[in-house]
């Protein structure tokens, strides 16, 4: 051998190189060092996910929530099915209670505001500034607080009671027109508990359950129990009486447009028909039997045969149930409109059979008029100190109301609000309150039940936030009074075991098993109600309201389903989810029936001025069949103007345009209350929706059939391509050529070719999916649900507006049949649209690069690494349900820590790639992962695995599960006669997701296609 | 003169007197350029600074500076991606199916249209990488061995694609080349400095012998054999990138034929673009007669019925199908949201090349020069009308959309007219724009004209 290299001595000269050019070439990122625990914690273990039980904060519904962390940082939430409000499903914004969690505009620590402006502060010095100011108010310390469980209440009362001051409740949204209701009916103070599920004709006047009842979700499950078409066939009615279909009246099947304002006109009438066929109404008995129908039918705009006709119905269908005006609509005699819901529901029977005075959501709210005396109050300087919490009255009430100005006049000003809003923008101190999920406390959402609320997580370190019972406790403490503990912890649970008794550790297996389940519950002892109807105790007017202005339109101002009162107005999520009635997002509008903006030339788009008497605003129009000629609509939440960095400026506040009028008797303040003008101001803007075009063009695309037809297999677009056998077309190795019988043209469609074969596996599964139509009422929780688990960022206004919306699912919305003009069925087809799943995917062979393919287990597989971009998958599919990155948007719109939330199991993707719908991917390989640790095969039960839609769907529509199982639940239902799949018929694309049609009352139109 | 033309039939040089003329004339066009090529190099190469600041910023931020969206993942980009190719078309048509059909009036164009061929791939070339949302991964389209064991798909109509550009890239360039070689010795033989050593070098030691026109010649004649069917494959196969899909408006098996109709319609358009300021300008009347453009001319009104006639059928099929999405998509084609686009390509395509029916316009060199600007123009649209009319108006309403290009997307049009100006530009200054030696064929033999001058 010679002198030069030798072998070993090249390789590792060449090793060493080589590996010196791949650290080098790699990154031109700093390079982190990775810092593994020294003491690793022990309820943590890397990769696995750690569940804790809560209660969602979102509203006064108070849902329990099962809430997901991973490697200690809460990443989804979910509801609890142990829990009787949430039964295991959850709303959309529940979902994004996780967005406040990680808000990056939250306050970091407390601030003192000091020559007008606000600067950061210890906790101990805030804390000695509250001390010293509350011991100066001299027992003038008013406590302005939103809905707060019984814990908080009970320490809040407890601080004002030892310092002196009082404590005044303030609810955005009251229902108190109904206890009022109640209280002069029944002589109960609680809400009715409604029985939807086991109604089967269902009246709402106005009442706008699914979106902004008590307990939405709720009343989904029921709702949806009661309309849905079951196995006898039959299927629950559900007429809706008001001047705007909300998307509860989109899932009507009929409306009855009447004038706003007429709901007690309507109800009485029917009431009064039934008197006349000899129902008793008790002392409302002639009240009834002199009430002039012909009045009643003026009144509503509908004819007496209408209200007849209805009356008989609401009997010989029953077991029927009125519900009186929703919480946002409450005009001037919004009292007395619940009144005469109850009556009707008294005289058609309905008390103690779908209408419960016992077991009512007890999370009482206050009305407006306890508002107004505060205000007057601090207007006045008899508040030395005003401390607000959990609530944004600066933003969410009328400008009429001067509550700015009276908050202007009190000496010193806290605010305990999280994160700045209008309110605490007024503030000289604000104590930044933790989250909910960083928080002990509790909820009493229904009479004997209590759920727990439990920190899930260590609070968000870029937050030195303070939970306001400690805060409360020890200002107290340092005041010189003990409240009972240390620590609003210490607090909660003395307050509990003095409720459970003395017993020690019973006490402590309690606690430990209510925070395990999330909730208990206790018998309780009815509460006092009268039998039957009371007699009025003071005369009631059941007259039409009266409305300031003499404008052409009369507003209605109802609570958004996304933003509600504005709470969820700074939310992405909450902010890009498309109405579900309009499909707008981002930005406000005001609805405008076509026929009425056609009469005044304006167009969609247009840019008007809405104007009442006591201000207006701007907003755009668009156009809605389902609103009167004589009505206009804008939602409340918008148009913050300190409410963060997505959430200032965006839309209008509609409510600056009410007057703050409180409703007799029920103190309430009145929303509908005000007629307005509309005066386009020259502008227009092209609206920021996701709807393509709001009619199916009579495509099979969401069909439906007839109850009649159901049982004949007959249907909108017949059944072609929904029945038979799933077919599949290709597996992993590839296209399984078949015997093509010489071409002869019996021999198609090829058997062989659509069963699929798949080469070389031994799949057990093919996943798939079922929605039944006629439960879903496009709420939309799944799409938000959905974006939360697969770490789906928002891509903003402009991005929508562009058409580069990100979700992975979507409600469309196509009318059918929507008539403002007089009472007639709604056909409203809602239909969840996610990537179908292809056995035959359009998608896959146009690829260039494999980047989408079939797996063994029938899913449409996107590898995000193997994506180059060219958007040709997209073009193909028939659905339209691919999205693309054209920015790095997770890395561009989401800020630290929102970043905090990505879901460890899911890749964050990058710009230039596609994406879609997964089927829950991760979620299908922790439940094989754990069928394997079990010992069971990869073979996962039915019922293991439950996608985020599916999860989170109040109305139980959608079923996850193995369609090679015959005994799965999905293959269960997809027996159904009303399965079909969209497109299939025509395309042969296979899809793996069923659709169950939309059950109707009326005829439905064959459409173009057999 | 006058009598050699008659003798060697319609098509010859009237005002070519000797062989050595033509390499004068020729050749002169080699000299120091003047201001106005300047000029015009300068624009060319502030537009070619365009394009590729464009695609680097596109790079660095995003396809998001595009208008595109869902459902028009397609757009401005794939539509001129397939312009593009359809201008490289007619340059193999003319230089490889002419040559071997004999047609006698192509020598004088076809240098100019095999050029354009080249350059114009290389432009649509472009256009695949470009519109990737990650263009760095480009090579993944390419069956290259990796360790990986990852193949592109083979069923993909954009890996076909891929193979079809890069095929019909590399002949026609090899073709071009090849022709040119004779010429570019000329230009050798003329040259001093710095450009003889250049033409040197690309003659590749051309010196006339008889061996090496014998060898030229086999070359020639079988590399457009070679070529012939790429002239119909490779558009068909970007016909396919739309008609494999099941996009409504896409999946008709017209395609193929159409669009390679089409091709050399707009490619033999784009000739005469380039034809007429190039024969005003390089002062080549005597060899780009009006006999040329007639013969052009008759081309483009073939290639234009055969175009139209698509058109209508596509209508008609989609009318005689009775299928109610079809039948959607193209009554939004000609009254939906982009009826305008439409329209442009029916009255750009279908009507405006019937006035070439008659003789006096297509004598009429401006004329042919401005219905050539409109065929140019339509072409384009007729794209844009197939891409993103159907994509906006697919099967599902609820996702039907709107797509409006942005700025950037715009700029990448202008800069690809701007890349392919600069090669052509180059070209019209570096190689013979007229094919020197092939002129000399069909010119009459000198020794003849001599005997008949003495008679």
């Amino acid at each position: 051998m010679s002198d030069g290299i030798k072998r070993r001595d090249f390789l590792k000269v060449l090793g060493a190189s080589g590996a010196g050019a791949a650290l080098t070439g790699c990154s031109p990122q700093k390079v982190e060092r990775l810092i593994p625990y020294v003491v690793a914690p022990e309820d943590i273990t890397p990769g696995v996910a750690s569940w804790y039980t809560t209660v969602c904060d979102g509203c006064a519904a108070q849902c329990g929530m099962w809430v997901r962390t991973r490697e200690g940082r809460a990443v989804k939430v979910e509801g609890n099915p142990n829990h009787p409000v949430s039964g295991g499903a959850l709303c959309g914004k529940g979902h994004a209670t996780l967005q406040h969690l990680y808000n990056p505009d939250r306050y970091g620590g407390p601030m003192i505001r000091e020559n007008g402006t606000l600067r950061p502060a210890t906790w101990e010095e805030a804390e000695a500034l509250l001390a010293q100011r509350v011991q100066g108010a001299a027992g003038n310390v008013l406590f302005i607080a939103g809905a707060m469980g019984p814990s908080m209440s009970a320490l809040a009362d407890a601080f004002l009671g030892a310092v002196g001051g009082r404590r005044v409740q303030y609810d955005a949204l009251s229902d108190a027109p109904l206890r009022e209701a109640m209280r002069r009916a029944f002589g109960t103070d609680a809400l009715p508990r409604y029985e939807l599920a086991g109604a089967r004709f269902l009246v709402s006047f106005g009442d706008d359950f699914l979106e902004s009842g008590p307990s939405p979700v709720e009343y989904h499950r029921g709702f949806a129990r009661m309309s849905a078409v079951d196995e006898h066939g039959t299927k629950g009615h559900f007429v809706y009486a008001g001047p705007r279909l909300s998307l509860t009246g989109l899932n009507a099947d009929e409306w009855i447009p009447i004038r706003p304002g007429s709901e007690a006109a309507l109800a009485l009438g029917m009431a009064a028909v039934l008197v006349a066929s000899g129902a008793d109404a008790g002392p409302y008995a002639s009240l009834l039997s002199s009430f002039d129908l012909g009045a009643a039918a003026q009144a509503t705009g509908v004819g007496e045969d209408t209200i007849r006709d209805l009356a008989q119905r609401f009997v010989s269908e029953g077991p029927s149930l009125a519900l009186g005006p929703g919480v946002g609509a409450h005009h001037r005699s919004a009292t007395a409109a619940h009144l005469a819901t109850l009556v009707l529901n008294h005289v058609a029977g309905n008390v103690g059979r779908t209408l419960h005075l016992q077991g009512g959501p007890v999370g009482a709210t206050r009305p407006w008029a306890d508002m107004e005396a505060a205000i007057a109050a601090m207007a006045g300087g008899q508040a030395g100190v005003v401390m607000v919490h959990g609530a944004n009255p600066a933003y969410s009430l009328p400008a009429a109301s001067r509550f700015t100005e009276a908050v202007a006049a009190v000496g010193f000003k806290v605010s305990f609000a999280s994160a700045p809003d209008e309110t605490s923008a007024l503030a000289d101190l604000v104590l930044p309150d933790r989250h909910f999920l960083e928080s002990w406390g509790d909820s009493a959402p229904h009479p004997g039940v209590m759920a727990l609320r439990q920190p899930v997580m260590q609070a968000v370190p870029h937050f030195d936030a303070k939970q306001t019972g400690d805060v409360l406790l020890s200002v107290a403490s340092r005041l010189g009074h003990a409240l009972g503990g240390a620590t609003f912890y210490e607090y909660l649970r003395g307050a509990h075991q003095a409720m459970h008794g003395a017993d020690a550790v019973a006490f402590e297996a309690a606690w430990r098993e209510a925070l395990r389940k999330g909730v208990s519950e206790h018998p309780v002892e009815g509460a006092g109600a009268a039998a039957g109807l009371l007699e009025p105790a003071a005369a009631v007017s059941f007259e039409a309201p009266a409305l300031d202005g003499d404008g052409d339109f009369t507003l209605v101002v109802y609570p958004s389903s996304r933003f509600g009162a504005g709470e969820f107005a700074n939310s992405p999520w909450m902010l890009e989810l498309p109405d579900p009635v309009s499909k707008i997002a981002w930005h406000s509008w005001v609805e405008l029936n076509p026929a009425a903006a056609e009469a005044r030339g304006i167009r969609e788009g247009d840019i008007v001025t809405v104007a009442s008497p006591h201000g207006s605003v701007e907003v755009p129009v668009w156009l809605y069949p389902g609103i009167r000629q004589d009505v206009v609509a804008v939602a409340m939440g918008a148009g913050h103007t300190d409410f963060g960095r997505w959430g200032t400026g965006k839309g209008a506040n509609a409510m600056a345009l009410l007057p703050a009028v409180a409703e007799q008797p029920s103190g309430a303040l009145v929303t509908l209350a005000t007629k307005v003008t509309l005066t386009p101001t020259g502008r227009r803007q092209r609206l920021v929706t996701t709807e393509g075009s709001d009619s199916q063009h009579d495509r099979p695309i969401a069909p439906a059939v007839a109850l009649a037809a159901l049982g004949h297999g007959a249907g909108e677009h017949g059944t072609e391509g929904g029945h038979g056998p799933l077919k599949e077309l290709q597996g992993v190795g590839g296209f399984v050529p078949v015997d093509a019988g010489g071409g002869k043209p019996e021999a198609f469609p090829l058997e062989g070719a659509r069963y699929g074969q798949y080469a070389g596996t031994e799949a057990k599964a093919r996943w798939g999916m079922a929605i039944d139509l006629d439960k879903c009422t496009g709420c939309s929780a799944c799409v938000t649900a959905c974006q939360a688990e697969n770490n789906i960022p928002w891509s903003g206004e402009d991005q929508v507006l562009m058409g580069r919306e990100l979700h992975w699912m979507r409600i469309e919305r196509y009318y059918e049949h929507v008539d403002a003009t007089h009472a007639s069925h709604v056909d409203v087809r809602f239909l969840p649209m996610m990537c179908q799943h292809c056995g035959n995917a359009p998608c896959e062979p146009v690829c260039p690069v494999y980047a989408t393919y079939h797996t063994p287990e029938g899913v449409n597989a996107q590898v995000y690494n193997r994506c180059v971009g060219t958007r040709y998958c997209a073009n193909n599919c028939p659905y339209k349900v691919r999205v693309f990155n054209w920015y790095r948007y997770s890395d561009e719109n989401v800020p630290e820590p929102m970043n905090w939330q990505f879901n460890p199991d899911v890749t964050v993707r990058t710009n230039g790639v596609m994406e879609k719908c997964s089927m829950c991917m991760q979620r299908i390989r922790d439940a094989e992962n754990r069928a394997v640790l079990e010992g069971r095969g990869k073979v996962p039960r039915d019922g293991d695995i439950v996608t985020a839609c599916q999860q989170s769907c109040p109305a139980e529509a959608i079923v996850f599960g193995n369609l090679r199982d015959p005994d799965s639940r999905i293959s269960h239902v997809v027996r159904s006669e009303r399965t079909y799949r969209v497109l299939d018929a025509l395309i042969n694309t296979q899809p793996g997701v069923n659709y169950l049609k939309k059950v109707t009352f009326h005829e439905v139109a064959s459409g173009g296609h057999q | 003169m006058a009598t050699a033309t008659k003798e060697r039939g319609a098509l010859t040089h009237p005002d070519v007197h000797h062989l050595s003329d033509v390499n004068r004339d020729v050749l002169k066009i080699l000299s120091r350029p003047g201001k106005g090529w300047w000029a015009l190099f300068a624009l060319a190469c502030a537009g070619v600074g365009l394009f590729f600041g464009t695609w680097g910023y596109q790079l660095y931020r995003g396809l998001g500076v595009w208008g595109l969206n869902s459902p028009s993942g397609w757009g401005v980009d794939i539509t001129t991606f397939v312009f593009w190719v359809g201008i490289a078309h007619s340059g193999t048509l003319i230089s490889a199916i002419l040559f071997l059909f004999r047609a006698p009036w192509r020598q004088s164009v076809y240098r100019l249209a095999e050029a354009m061929t080249v350059f114009a791939v290389m432009t649509a070339g472009l256009f695949p990488l470009i519109h990737l949302g990650r263009g760095w991964l480009g090579y993944w389209l390419f069956p290259y061995p990796n360790s990986r064991f990852l193949w592109p798909n083979f069923k993909s109509p954009l890996v076909w694609d891929v193979f079809a550009v890069t095929t019909y890239f590399t002949v026609s360039a090899t073709f071009f080349f090849l022709g040119c070689i004779p010429d570019i010795a000329a230009a050798r033989d003329q040259a001093t400095g710095l450009r003889k050593k250049f033409y040197s070098l690309i003659s590749l030691g051309w010196r006339g012998t008889d061996t090496q026109w014998h060898h030229f010649g086999k070359a020639y004649i079988f590399l457009a054999a070679l070529a012939t069917p790429l002239v119909l494959s490779v558009h068909s196969v970007v016909s396919w990138d739309f008609a494999m899909s099941i996009v409504p408006g896409w999946h008709a098996t017209i395609f193929a034929p159409y669009f390679v109709a089409g091709a050399i319609f707009s490619g033999v358009a784009m000739v005469i673009t380039l034809a007429v300021p190039m024969r005003k300008i390089f002062g080549l009347e005597a060899y780009l007669t009006i006999k040329h453009f007639d013969a052009l001319a008759k081309l483009v009104m073939l290639t234009s019925l055969i175009v139209l006639y698509a058109y209508l059928s596509e209508f008609f099929m989609a009318w005689y199908s009775g299928e109610e999405i079809e039948r959607s998509s193209f009554w939004n084609r000609l009254f939906g949201q982009y009826w305008w686009a439409t329209w442009i390509m029916l009255v750009c395509n279908g009507m405006v090349p019937v006035l070439l029916w008659f003789k006096r316009v297509r004598h009429s060199i401006s004329a042919l020069f401005v219905i050539s600007i409109f065929i140019n123009i339509g072409m384009w649209f007729e794209r844009w009308v197939i891409i993103v009319t159907s994509l906006t108006h697919e099967y599902e309403p609820w996702a039907w959309g709107v797509y409006r290009p942005s700025i950037f997307e715009m700029s990448l049009l202008a800069g690809s007219f701007a890349w392919f100006g600069f090669w052509f530009l180059l070209f019209t200054r570096l190689l013979p724009p007229v094919a020197i030696a092939e002129l000399k064929e069909v010119l009459p033999p000198p020794l003849r004209r001599q005997r008949k001058e003495a008679h």
